[in-house]
């Protein structure tokens, strides 16, 4: 498994007090802010933005970017790589 | 005649559904027993998630009774109204998110969000769209003389049907009883010696 999108997913569940979910619970392209997915709203954004900054060192600012980098634990994973390899 | 139409119980260690007794905790796995029920039903609601346990108990009760008594989802979404009580109010969120900022130096939004009880009223309406009066009262014990004096004024008015409930959720103990209250022949009376009962005997069987 990816290891960024395994402690992505630990640190979503860290930040977001998702207790009750195991990193298996949730899949790579499983759309974060969608019903049928993890079901996330806006608040949960800003406990994303502050993750990526947390634990990445990566401030978004952006809020076009935002939207694309957090479809998914794929996306996440992927904007991160661009970002440090920048 | 108002009659209770259905009711639900969670404790500890079971959830009982008009009397009889769905599933019982198993202490053997790893998930919450919240989490336990969800799974058992099948319910898909990725929110459920991110609730706190309080919102996770009205969630689960509420979808239990909706399952048993799907006539409930047949009236207007602001006939059906929500009305909520129980002890300790929102204490054990209010606790964690003390906890978020004292401990990790970031007072956590998602947490925050939940620092009120009547959330769940929230929840639970978000869910069923429904939109009608509600209220959550926050009393030293459970008191049927509140429920039917609130239920009665609220079905005087435009509502038709009352989900009631009594959501005490704390470390170590789930005192859960939620019910629908509607205007039937036939059916439990919504009396105060009923509700004591069924709150009682709810789990037993």
């Amino acid at each position: 498994m990816d290891s960024l999108k395994e402690d992505l997913k630990k640190q979503i569940i860290e930040q977001l007090n998702l207790e009750d979910l195991t990193v298996a619970d949730i899949a790579d392209d499983a759309l974060l802010f969608n019903d049928q997915g993890l079901g996330l709203d806006s608040i949960d954004a800003l406990e994303l933005i502050v993750l990526l900054e947390k634990y990445h060192g990566i401030q978004l600012t952006n809020p076009e970017e935002g939207k694309e980098a957090f479809r998914s634990i794929d996306t996440m994973a992927e904007y991160i790589r661009k970002r440090k390899a920048a | 005649m108002s009659v209770i139409t259905a009711y639900c119980r969670l404790t500890e260690d079971v959830c009982a559904v008009n009397g009889e007794v769905k599933l019982r905790r198993n202490v053997a796995l790893e998930d919450s027993w919240f989490k336990q029920i969800y799974r058992h039903f099948d319910f898909s609601y990725p929110k459920f998630y991110k609730m706190d346990k309080l919102s996770q108990a009205g969630f689960l009760a509420s979808e239990l009774l909706r399952k048993i008594n799907p006539g409930i989802m047949g009236y207007g979404d602001d006939e059906i109204a929500l009305l909520f009580a129980n002890r300790s109010s929102s204490a054990e969120t209010d606790q964690r998110f003390k906890d978020s900022y004292t401990s990790n130096s970031a007072p956590s939004p998602s947490t925050f969000v939940y620092t009120l009880p009547n959330i769940v009223i929230g929840e639970i309406a978000i869910r069923n769209k429904w939109y009608g009066e509600n209220m959550f009262a926050v009393l030293p014990k459970f008191a049927p003389d509140f429920y039917k004096n609130y239920a009665q004024i609220l079905t005087s008015s435009d509502s038709k049907a009352v989900l009631c409930g009594w959501l005490e959720v704390t470390a170590g103990n789930t005192d859960v009883f939620l019910f629908t209250v509607e205007e039937k022949e036939g059916g439990t009376e919504f009396s105060e010696e009923n509700l004591f009962r069924l709150l009682e005997t709810a789990a037993t069987h």
